[in-house]
């Protein structure tokens, strides 16, 4: 059953209530909880950067191998060769956070500003734009990133760049679609003629208004897309070398040991790995719902 | 009618080129009009006779190419008296033969940014439009209200959002949306079309601009609405005294809100004066197009009569091949033979034939 009920006696202006009185429970949850996520990603990050960590990563204890979670001192056990899990995972951010960023920020940036050159101006820039962009898109992503590796090194910076430009063409294409889409309807025209300035129309009417869904949502997929890149690299041992902690490799090498009954030093890191990336999904969607005041 | 004139347009070409056939289509091919302070100035005619590339290239909107190639579009308020088509000559030179333009060498992105910065102080401040299909020249998402305050905030010398939300609810009571707290957070999508074209009216008028152009503001919208929308732009006419012009193929509507009209056909104005010269009195004394126009609509004479309506026989104008005398000799029904030479070869220009009112037609002239 579903309950309805007037916010106060007198009709507010819907304009003038907060956002979180506009919004569904649901989403709020979302948002509260992609937003932890987050926030907790980058204290992580800052904590593994700043090296306030309870136990050195890469300190070996002999005494103690594979701890169970909850043993003194440490809190989420030990692995194979002693050395502190609880550590190692706030470490493991340093992996794919700025990588990860990066991604995006190349993917986001390139795929905005190419998307609006070949939507708004079309002609020839968007025929050379569109071709170079299906060319990109022709070659399978693993494929060049492993190319990057066999001829440069493997270094995670580097994987994140090709993971960053083979987003582009997809970004650019959603852009340039909803743009063209936008054109044949004349509120542009009508924008200008009320003496609008195109850098304000395609910054606020057709960025912010119209593309900020994809934009939201397509960082926050991208984060998560390349955190689980990041992770399946170096599980795979392409990514993060040992005995760099990453979340992937942890999961590895905790995976040896699964059949003698030590779970936690693969299962912490890969209940992160989820954690994380469900963290980034809901937050997108909530913010998606929440900016476009979708009522359920 | 007053006579202090507000926007004067002399001999405006628009042109586009028509690439398979390596000709110009003669959109707008020598447009003289006039709009004086306070009045409503109907352009009727049919489609494609260029009433709203006349309005575009007042706003400086054409953006295919080569666009406006000459002309001069005087514009005068009490701040600003500027031609909105100066220097135009420097950007678009034109070779003719027979008075007919052969070539036309432009630089179309020179232009381009030139009209910008002549029509920024101009554009929403000075004159505003409201465009046919309100739906979709609304941003689909951003609520309406939302809209209006934006255009105030751009256009008005409100600065404060409060002020400007104020405002724009008043504007919104105006153009009688009814229960505007409620309506100002609607999305586009969620009102009627009705709606949508106040909204639009309202985004226009709240900038309180010298000159409104409304080009066929009741397109798309149903016959109830349109006679509500109708009465509505009546309305505001006579409360806000706001210089119109309006375009529309409804006779109907011309007559009940404007002072004055102009014919037009073939990319030219065949006709202007008065509503009363030009639409209401009898068929003898007008252009054989209007008059042909006229017959073709139901009016209370037809009914009296029991006369049939009739259709104007051939086709519209071809603007690539335009002929070289009259522009509506091929229709007409009222050439007589002593003046046959001259419709078919020499075309007629604009002359007055009694005070205020305009022809272009061979019949007329001595």
């Amino acid at each position: 059953m579903r309950r309805y009920s007037q916010v106060s006696r007198h009709v507010l202006d819907y304009s003038d209530l907060p956002f979180w009185k506009k919004s569904a429970p649901m989403e709020l949850v979302y948002v509260v909880y992609g937003l932890l996520v987050v926030t907790l990603v980058v204290a992580s990050y800052i904590l593994g950067a700043a090296h306030l960590l309870p136990h050195d990563p890469q300190e070996m204890n002999l005494q103690l191998l594979m701890a169970p979670p909850g043993t003194a001192g440490h809190l989420l056990g030990t692995d194979f060769v002693g050395r502190d899990i609880l550590s190692r995972l706030i470490v493991g951010i340093q992996a794919y956070f700025l990588p990860g960023l990066l991604a995006i920020g190349i993917a986001l940036t390139l795929g905005t500003l190419f998307g609006v050159l070949a939507g708004y101006y079309g002609g020839r820039i968007d025929t050379a734009i569109t071709y170079v962009a299906n060319l990109i898109d022709s070659f399978p992503r693993l494929v060049l990133i492993l190319l990057m590796v066999a001829a440069l090194k493997p270094d995670i910076y580097y994987i994140m760049l090709v993971v960053g430009l083979t987003k582009v063409p997809v970004l650019l294409s959603l852009i340039k679609g909803k743009i063209q889409f936008l054109k044949q309807k004349n509120f542009i025209e009508a924008a200008i003629a009320m003496g609008l300035k195109s850098r304000v129309i395609i910054l606020k009417h057709i960025l912010w208004y119209n593309c900020r869904t994809v934009l939201i949502i397509q960082a926050t997929v991208g984060m998560a897309e390349a955190i689980l890149i990041e992770t399946s690299l170096s599980y795979l041992g392409f990514g993060v070398q040992e005995p760099t902690p990453s979340w992937g490799n942890m999961v590895q090498a905790g995976a040896n040991y699964l059949m003698q009954g030590n779970f936690w030093p693969s299962t912490a890191p890969a209940l992160a790995i989820l954690i994380t990336i469900m963290g980034f999904h809901l937050l997108g969607d909530g913010l998606n719902n929440i900016l476009e005041g979708k009522r359920i | 009618m007053s006579s202090v004139p507000i926007l004067e347009i002399e001999n405006l070409r628009t042109y586009f080129y028509a690439k398979s056939k390596q000709a110009f289509i003669r959109a707008v091919d020598g447009v003289d009009l006039q709009i004086s302070r306070g009045e409503t100035l109907g352009l009727v005619g049919e489609s494609g006779s260029g009433k709203s590339i006349t309005a575009l290239s007042i706003m400086g909107l054409i953006t295919a190419e080569p666009g406006v190639i000459s002309g001069k579009i005087e514009f005068k308020t009490d701040g600003i008296q500027t031609n909105l088509l100066q220097d135009l000559e420097n950007y678009a030179q034109v070779k003719g033969r027979d008075g007919q333009v052969m070539e036309v060498r432009k630089d179309c992105a020179g232009w381009q940014k030139h009209v910008e910065r002549v029509m920024e102080k101009i554009r929403g401040k000075e004159i505003s439009m409201i465009f046919q299909n309100p739906r979709s020249s609304l941003n689909p998402f951003i609520p309406i209200g939302k809209q209006v305050t934006e255009a105030l905030l751009l256009n008005s010398g409100i600065k404060t959002r409060r002020e400007a939300k104020a405002q724009a609810l008043y504007w919104l009571e105006q153009v009688k949306i009814d229960s505007p707290r409620l309506r100002f957070d609607s999305y586009p999508y969620g009102l009627s079309g009705g709606m949508c074209q106040r909204a639009m009216i309202a985004m226009a008028l709240a900038s309180e601009p010298s000159l409104l152009i409304a080009d066929e503001p009741t397109t798309g919208l149903d016959a109830t609405i349109q006679s509500k929308i109708v009465g509505l732009l009546q309305e505001l006419k006579w409360t806000f005294n706001v210089t119109t012009m309006l375009i529309s193929h409804d006779i109907e509507i011309i007559k009940r809100l404007s002072d004055s009209a102009a014919v037009m056909y073939g990319g030219t104005v065949m006709e202007y004066g008065s509503v009363r010269d030009v639409l209401v009195v009898d068929l003898e004394s007008k252009h054989p197009y209007t008059a042909a126009l006229l017959a073709s609509i139901p009016s209370e004479r037809h009914i009296k009569e029991k006369a049939y309506l009739q259709s104007i026989e051939g086709d519209v104008l071809d603007t690539i091949n335009t002929p070289e005398g009259c522009r509506f000799y091929a229709r007409c029904n009222r050439v007589t033979d002593g003046i046959r030479e001259k419709c078919q070869y020499h075309e007629p220009d604009l002359r007055e034939i009694s005070p205020g009112h305009y022809l272009r037609c061979w019949l007329y002239f001595d």
